[in-house]
């Protein structure tokens, strides 16, 4: 409230000054101060402790950094390396580190934390999540103080990428016990406060590396759970930002505010029909078809989310570099679908328990319109919202369960189908050894080419429905510049956040 | 009457004992594993494992519930799983919070409602009794986190005079906290106030009805020295009761309205422990809760004693 005092002010003033402002250019002013809306409280704040988005939505890019990061439209781009090289036969990647790193504590980065953090990546004691992502690291070393190799027992095409995602990040060696509740990285802004409940503040870190950035003094991340408390807070001026997932219903509201505007971009989130493959009668694929043929997606995203989403076909969203379109595969197509489960011997129909994750909203309205168009075709649909804790116990982790719905969040993460044991239940030898040839690639094309076969293949067999890709939907302030409006990895990061003059 | 408030006393101690093993039973029988929830959902099974270990979670729960009493008599609450702090720390932020809250309500409640039921009561037969009746009627029917929705609507979003929800934290002066707590305290004290509005209005019009009110009458008392000497005094009994329940009320309400203030209230934090599986906290907070409400019952029971001597020697 006060800053729109402080506006009134400077618009006033620069009335009287007869137009001289006008002419001023719009770039970065330093200074200002920035509130931000995030859902939930994290579990702690070490993003290589958990896999919760919740805590990359604060830390990416802004607390935290890696050898390399993603930048606002998921290219690679250096961070504490300058650059890399990779021998000709894929087995040792060299990275030069930056020689004028400072962590928040003052302390300067060093190859040894760099080293020590590929320690603790690799060392199934250390709690260190995704440890698959360093699997084919054998060794880190270290020739120079500002060079450090990693060595492979394989090539491995999705190393960078995985060095860039914020699993990957690193802090001092010494830190990582502390971390989860005392984050220590080189980001451009340092953990100030933290109030269980309530909020974060960030504060500008003033030995960043980058000089020129951040411009932003403070950022206050706000925890409000209620999506329709977030909505009152940024029209009554509380926040500025609703960095990702504004409701689709919102989206008109906030627009037909003054002085708020909303843009819609992409995700990498696959909303996906999960079908227990092992268990019947999902374990017959022609069962599996008939669903998918059964489903109507585009008139779930027309109807259930204005039209914010783009309908996909497998799992895969337009957001990424392998995206394959094969929503005409299995099209919807009742009549199809009646025929199938008839095929199949359920003429007179069939009964399934659909689960829908208590947490999430998207998905929750999502399930209930699919099984209303399970219905038409004949299938009973016994519908069940689950508590969360619930949901990860016995249907993630032990695959007890018919049909559940959840949006898959991570990027790059089809290697989900290689597992067997994932809750899909999805059982091909064929998914690991693509897999393991899009990692040998020796050329981006046969990589590409080996990432739609399986996506093809997984489309084919029907494992799952993917039914859409949600927009992630942005709500500002007008003024603000600089801010994510993609979520190629799901962050809110505002490093090159600023208030247009 | 020092009997009366040990005999109290005891009932509350046993009171809350049993109603953490309740929870603690409960929370058990629910599926879910912290250790999964904060790992994730891309977890390793070795990593799940070592992070049970831990957290102390691969002890079998009746020797669990045993060392959380033990600790719990040497005045320790254990460690928060999700937050990794003392759950004491965590839930006095919290107390004191969800205290100001609830006694804000109470203090709206009660400051509307005996005087407005007073004189429905003793203006019956005028208009202003069935206004009285009717106002309190609405008041009773509207939910209070409706009233809350309703509020931030007019106050934050239009008029822009308060913020919409959050707390600045007690450090940012009292002047800050007052705004950020008038719009929850009053959607909850607003529902409150109309439930006591007609509980007042009626015990009075008894209490009006009896004997030694008309004798007091016939003495030629002066009407505010019936109603404040004789009748006021008679129907304390039920009224304290009242304001008791009512206390009550309020702090077990105040978990929706933190909810839709996004106010970082005991309420809100024993939700997200119950989701989060966060066995420690979740027992912290339900053994706050359940002393805060013997508490008060029993602050209610003692003032009975107090009020009324017949209640002592009963």
């Amino acid at each position: 409230m006060q800053r729109h005092v402080r506006w009134l002010l400077s618009a006033v003033l620069t009335f009287g000054w007869a137009g001289c402002a006008l002419a001023q250019q719009e770039g970065p002013t330093p200074g200002g101060s920035l509130v931000v809306a995030i859902s939930a409280d994290p579990p702690g704040w070490d993003p290589t402790l958990s896999t919760s988005q919740e805590i990359p939505r604060v830390t990416y890019g802004n607390v935290f950094e890696g050898l390399v990061r993603f930048d606002r439209h998921g290219t690679i781009v250096p961070a504490l390396a300058t650059a890399w090289t990779v021998s000709d036969d894929g087995l040792v990647w060299t990275f030069t580190l930056r020689d004028d790193v400072r962590f928040h504590d003052g302390s300067p980065l060093t190859v040894a934390d760099v080293m020590a953090k590929f320690e603790r990546a690799r060392d199934p004691d250390s709690g260190h999540v995704n440890q698959q992502y360093y699997e084919a690291i054998a060794s880190v070393e270290s020739p120079d103080p500002s060079i450090v190799t990693f060595s492979l027992t394989r090539p491995n095409r999705s190393l960078l990428y995985n060095l860039a995602r914020p699993d990957s990040i690193i802090y001092p060696a010494a830190s990582a016990a502390t971390q989860r509740s005392q984050p220590i990285g080189t980001g451009p802004f340092r953990f100030a406060r933290y109030v269980e409940g309530s909020e974060v503040r960030l504060e500008r870190f003033e030995d960043y590396w980058n000089p020129e950035l951040p411009h932003l003094e403070t950022v206050t991340f706000r925890i409000i759970s209620d999506p329709n408390t977030r909505l009152a807070a940024l029209q009554a001026g509380d926040i500025d930002l609703i960095g990702a997932a504004v409701p689709p219903e919102h989206v008109g509201v906030i627009d037909a505010t003054p002085g708020l505007e909303t843009h819609a971009g992409t995700a990498t989130t696959e909303i996906t029909v999960a079908m227990n493959n092992a268990r019947p009668p999902f374990d017959d694929p022609r069962v599996r078809q008939a669903i998918t043929h059964a489903i109507d997606k585009e008139a779930i995203v027309r109807g259930a989310f204005f039209g914010q989403g783009t309908v996909i076909g497998t799992h895969m969203t337009p957001a990424e570099p392998y995206y394959l379109d094969l929503t005409d595969l299995y099209a919807f197509d009742p009549e199809r679908a009646r025929a199938l489960l008839a095929e199949a011997g359920y003429a007179d129909g069939l009964s399934v328990t659909f689960e829908l994750p208590e947490p999430y909203p998207f998905e929750r309205r999502t399930g209930e319109v699919i099984a209303q168009q399970l219905r038409e075709v004949g299938i009973t649909v016994n519908l069940a919202v689950v508590e969360w804790g619930t949901w990860i116990q016995r249907i993630f982790l032990g695959a007890d369960y018919d049909m559940t719905i959840i949006g898959h969040a991570e990027p790059r993460d089809i290697n989900i189908y290689a597992n067997p044991d994932y809750y899909f239940r999805y059982d091909n030898p064929r998914i690991a050894e693509l897999l393991a040839e899009a990692e040998a690639a020796r050329s981006a094309e046969t990589e590409l080419e080996a990432y739609q076969e399986i996506a093809r293949i997984i489309a084919e067999d029907a494992v799952n429905v993917w039914v859409f890709s949600p927009a992630n939907t942005v709500a500002v302030r007008e003024g603000l510049r600089g801010f994510w409006i993609d979520q190629p990895t799901p962050a809110i990061d505002v490093t090159e956040v600023f208030w247009a003059p | 009457m020092t009997a009366f408030v040990v005999r109290r006393l005891i009932t509350a101690l046993v009171s809350i004992v049993l109603a953490s093993a309740v929870v603690f039973a409960a929370v058990l029988a629910v599926p879910g594993d912290p250790a999964a929830i904060i790992l994730g959902v891309t977890a390793s099974p070795e990593a799940l494992s070592a992070l049970r270990t831990q957290l102390g979670l691969d002890v079998p729960p009746v020797e669990r519930y045993g060392r959380w009493l033990a600790r719990l008599v040497r005045g320790d609450l254990g460690t928060s799983l999700q937050f990794q702090r003392p759950v004491a720390d965590l839930v006095r932020d919290r107390l004191m919070l969800s205290v100001a809250l609830a006694l804000g309500a109470a203090l709206v409640a009660t400051s509307l409602a005996i005087p407005l039921g007073v004189l429905a009561a003793v203006r019956r037969g005028t208009w202003l009794d069935p206004l009285t009746v009717l106002a309190s009627q609405l008041g009773a029917a509207v939910p209070s986190f409706w009233l809350g929705l309703l509020l931030i609507i007019l106050f934050a979003v239009e008029l822009r005079w308060l913020p919409a929800g959050g707390f600045p934290g007690w450090e940012a002066g009292p002047v800050a906290a007052f705004r950020a707590l008038l719009l929850p305290v009053l959607a909850l004290g607003l529902g409150q106030a109309a439930v006591m509005t007609r509980m007042t209005r009626a015990v009075l019009l008894d209490v009006l009805r009896q004997d030694y009110v008309r004798t007091a009458r016939a003495k030629g008392l002066g009407s505010t020295s019936v109603i404040g000497k004789h009748a006021l005094r008679n129907a304390m009994v039920t009224l304290v009761t009242m304001l008791g329940l009512s206390l009550t009320n309020v702090f077990i309400g105040s978990i929706v309205i933190e909810q839709v203030f996004a106010l970082p209230g005991l309420g809100r934090l024993a939700l997200s422990a119950i989701g989060n599986r966060d066995f420690p906290l979740v027992q912290g907070v339900v053994l706050l809760y359940a002393g805060t409400i013997v508490f008060v019952s029993f602050v209610v029971d003692v003032s009975y004693g107090w009020l009324d001597p017949r209640i002592r020697y009963a």
